[in-house]
């Protein structure tokens, strides 16, 4: 029976001789039949012809030639959790050394990981998860979805010929389920058209505005095996490197030249766009004042928060600079500000958003990069060198007086908040700017972090800076895991809120530490979801607010000892509970990561805002409500 | 002059859920650093959550500086002058709005009096005895009470501490 299996694998014989042969000596057909099956070749891969240039036919099983075709998209890794239907990929990636998986034990965590390698790599992200787990993917899709972010999420569907009987694992269309969050959704229907339904997904996610897109595949399809044609995916790029019209470009650049007392804001799209140095030259340029992201909605910082041309927050009303003229968005979902006596022109990638609530003077559809590159080309091209030089004098010397008072009185409300235990905020700030080097990559989930932030550098050669602009919790670890992925050697923090952290749970510690990501996770632990209580409190005024019964909001009792769970996926970390404590547990984080190893940091934080001393919460025991002891 | 300025909430917080779009809208007592308040605490939410609040200069502060710190923009010229605004409009005594409130009948003790006339300047006594509470977290309310302005001494303030405890402490 051996050598018959043996002669099988070397493909001397065929299925039927193997099938003949096994019956000969004893077994039943379906055993045979079972043996036969278990033998197909493993990677299921038979080139039929040799590759040729950017196109290449082969035959192998639908999870074959779905890997295939991401390998010749430049797929690096699959961020992944199984099931028993797509096994066929994985088969297929036995031998295949080009692409690696990387497991996570929650989908969530397994969407978020990907998400995080994305933002941080420019690269699209491909997830496959078991189609039941579908739905913990999701929350974290909402991430990806709102910030327009490359991804691809498959799924191993059921069976073709199953669907529809109502298996215990058979929902049906589990597709449609993601429409609101995905740019597009299908359920591949026949093997053979795996890799160009493929290269399709591929090329929707990647095309900007990019996103989620869902592919189901069901498991009979990815078992079959099929010719195709695999394509190089570069054949099917749509580059969105919009160029804006000139007599556009150079209207808007006479007007920023003209006005009295203009503003630009800056988002999210110029960081997709890779737009950062085009849009600090433009501003350095006529001395433009500039707002940055938006209190809540944006997830990076594109303009360097030190440069003294850098105001903050954009405001629907801008005390500083005050009554604006030209009002320039660059890139900014968030922000198109309209006022009475005020041109707003706003630049964006995404045509959708653009003008969708706020009106608009001048809308126009470009690549922000490409854009203030042109602009620059333009005003420089319309005002001499010495007009230049006397605009960006008067304007930015305006800008510097204002932001260097601002860094002056950050300074202050640093020292004034500077004290105690547990660690304020504001002191964490001040202590992670200290201690953490210019290059990180600063991956941040947690609401109240905002407060700390102010203190820090990002952007330019400072600090990069990767959030999530809806803040769908639980994002974090596995969003920092994936951006050292993408940036093995640029040192990674993860800060997250002891919120966050329990809504991913310690899930992404099992992949930090099985793939030996040196990297250092701090939780900013202040018993509370404390952000979301001042929002409830404040804002709403009720009966909260009025009692002072915090009905919703406090997480101590337990107080969960979260360096404890790190220990248990033999993360090695400690508490810090001290402000005195912070540089030398930073110190020891950093020995880790450079040595190779994960660290933990447990900031103990105090809470802050409304109701911040309140740890009442509503009693229940369900000890109590019994009537007998069992 | 007018003696209020009225200012509704132009810009609602995207995050919170609530429609805040319909924010009531608010009078702003007169006073300096009312011109401030209006135009530097109005893009965010609305500015009822200023005017329920009661708390002395100390905690209006801190309260500035945390706004500062989320976008607010004020000028290092103009932090004092909003702090003392907010503390002689917002501070201990000055009547809070909406219904009076629920009168409570405190059981007799050791420190009852202190509770009657230091704990309900800024808030009712109905919210003080709202829930039971462990002793730790009555420490930390009342240091934060009188963070707030709340005006009592040290050796007062462990009485109120003790006395709620006894009677409204949860074990
Ligand atoms: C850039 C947006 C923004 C501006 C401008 C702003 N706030 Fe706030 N404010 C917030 C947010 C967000 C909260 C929610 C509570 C929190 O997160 O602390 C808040 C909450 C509050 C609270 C409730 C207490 C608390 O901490 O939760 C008060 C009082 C307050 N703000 C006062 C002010 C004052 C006074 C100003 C002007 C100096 C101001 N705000 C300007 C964003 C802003
Ligand atoms: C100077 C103003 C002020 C005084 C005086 C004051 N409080 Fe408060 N109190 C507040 C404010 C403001 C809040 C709501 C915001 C908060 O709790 O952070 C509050 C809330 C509370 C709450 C609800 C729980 C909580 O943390 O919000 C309790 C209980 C309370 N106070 C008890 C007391 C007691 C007891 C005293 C007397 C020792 C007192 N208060 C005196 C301002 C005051
Ligand atoms: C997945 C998810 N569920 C619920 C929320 C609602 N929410 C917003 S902020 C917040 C509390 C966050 O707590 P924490 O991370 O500890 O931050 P803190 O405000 O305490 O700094 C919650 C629950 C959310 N944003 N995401
Ligand atoms: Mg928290």
């Amino acid at each position: 029976m051996k050598e018959l299996i043996r002669q099988y694998i070397d493909q001397g014989i065929s299925r039927r001789k193997l099938m003949t042969g096994l019956s000969a000596v004893g077994l039943s057909t379906v055993a045979a039949k079972s043996i036969a099956q278990s033998l197909a070749p493993v990677a299921g891969v038979v080139p039929t012809s040799p590759p040729a240039g950017a196109m290449r036919e082969m035959k192998g099983t639908g999870g074959a030639l779905f890997v295939q075709q991401l390998k010749a998209a430049g797929v690096e890794y699959i961020f992944f959790n199984p099931s028993t239907g797509d096994a066929p990929i994985y088969d297929a990636l036995v031998d295949e050394p080009a692409i690696h998986l990387v497991k996570g034990v929650q989908e969530g965590a397994v969407v978020a990981m990907a998400d995080g390698y994305a933002r941080a790599s420019g690269k699209t992200a491909v997830v496959v998860v078991p189609n039941i787990g579908l739905p913990n993917a999701m929350t974290q899709m909402v991430n990806t979805f709102k910030d327009r972010i490359p991804l691809l999420v498959v799924v191993a569907a059921f069976g073709q010929d199953q669907l529809g009987r109502d298996g215990p694992q058979d929902y049906e269309h589990q597709e449609v389920m993601v429409q609101p969050i995905t740019k597009w959704y299908w359920q591949a229907n026949s093997a053979a058209g795996i890799p160009e339904t493929t290269r399709r997904a591929l090329k929707f996610a990647a095309t900007a505005p990019a996103g989620p897109v869902f592919l189901a595949i069901p498991d009979n399809l990815l078992r079959m095996e099929a010719t195709a044609t695999i394509m190089d995916q570069a054949l099917f790029d749509v580059p969105m490197r919009l160029r804006p019209d000139a007599k556009d470009v150079e209207a808007v650049a006479r007007l920023l030249i003209e006005a009295k007392n203009p503003m630009m804001s800056i988002g999210d799209e110029v960081t997709l766009a890779h737009g950062e140095a085009e849009a600090l030259e433009l501003a350095e340029l006529l001395g433009l004042p500039v707002a940055g992201q938006a209190e809540f909605g944006t997830w990076s910082k594109p303009f360097p928060t030190r440069s003294p041309l850098y105001l903050g927050t954009v405001l629907a009303t801008m005390r500083f600079p005050g009554q604006i003229d030209v009002h320039l968005n660059l890139g900014n979902q968030y922000g198109e500000k309209a006022a009475p006596g005020k041109k707003l022109i706003s630049i964006r990638r995404d045509p959708t958003s653009l003008a969708r609530v706020t009106p608009v003077d001048m809308g126009i559809v470009a690549d922000p990069k490409l854009a203030a590159a042109d602009l620059v080309a333009a005003v420089k091209s319309i005002a001499t060198k010495e007009r230049l030089k006397q605009i960006a004098d008067d304007r930015g010397g305006r800008v510097r007086t204002y932001t260097k008072g601002m860094w002056d009185l950050r300074g202050k409300i640093a020292q004034d908040l500077s004290d105690g235990a547990p660690i304020r905020m504001e002191r964490l700030g001040v202590e992670l700017e200290k201690g953490l080097e210019k290059d990180t990559l600063y991956v941040a989930d947690v609401d109240s972090g905002k407060t700390l932030e102010p203190f820090m550098g990002f952007g330019g050669a400072d600090k990069t800076y990767i959030g999530t602009g809806p803040n769908v919790l639980g994002w974090g670890m596995a969003g920092g895991f994936g951006a050292k992925l993408a940036h093995p050697d640029k040192p990674v923090v993860a800060v997250v809120g002891d919120g966050s952290f329990l809504f991913s749970g310690p899930a992404p510690l099992w992949s930090i530490a099985r793939y030996k990501a040196p990297i250092t996770v701090m939780v900013l632990n202040n018993q509370s979801y404390n952000n979301e209580r001042n929002r409830i409190w404040t804002f709403g005024g009720g009966a909260q607010f009025k009692t002072g019964r915090d009905m919703t909001c406090y997480n101590g009792s337990p107080d969960v000892d979260f360096t404890k769970t790190a220990a248990a996926y033999g993360v090695e970390g400690e508490t810090v509970k001290e402000p005195g404590q912070i540089q030398a547990a930073l110190a020891r984080a950093k020995a880790a990561n450079v040595d190779g190893r994960p660290y933990f940091l447990e900031f103990h934080i105090q809470r802050d805002g409304v109701g911040a001393a309140s740890e009442w919460h509503p009693p229940l025991s369900i000890a109590s409500l019994r009537t007998r002891k069992v | 002059m007018r003696r209020f300025i009225l200012i509704g909430a132009a810009a609602a917080l995207v995050l919170v859920a609530a429609p805040l779009a319909a924010q009531p809208v608010v009078q702003l007592p007169e006073g300096e650093g009312r011109d401030v308040v209006a135009t530097a605490c109005s893009q965010c939410h609305a500015l009822t959550a200023i005017t329920q609040l009661r708390q002395g200069e100390q905690a209006w502060r801190y309260q500035v500086y945390d706004m500062v710190l989320r976008g607010a923009q004020i000028a290092p010229s103009e932090i004092d002058g909003t702090v003392k605004y907010l503390a002689a409009s917002f501070g201990p005594g000055v009547p809070f709005p909406g219904p009076p409130a629920a009168p409570v009948t405190l059981p007799d003790g050791a420190g009852k009096e202190l509770v009657e006339g230091g704990c309900a300047l800024c808030h009712g006594l109905d919210r003080v005895v709202a829930a039971k509470r462990s002793k730790g977290e009555w420490n930390g309310i009342v240091k934060r009470m009188v963070f707030f302005g709340a005006p009592l001494a040290p050796d007062q303030a462990t009485t109120i501490a003790a006395y709620l405890d006894s009677k409204f402490g949860a074990d």
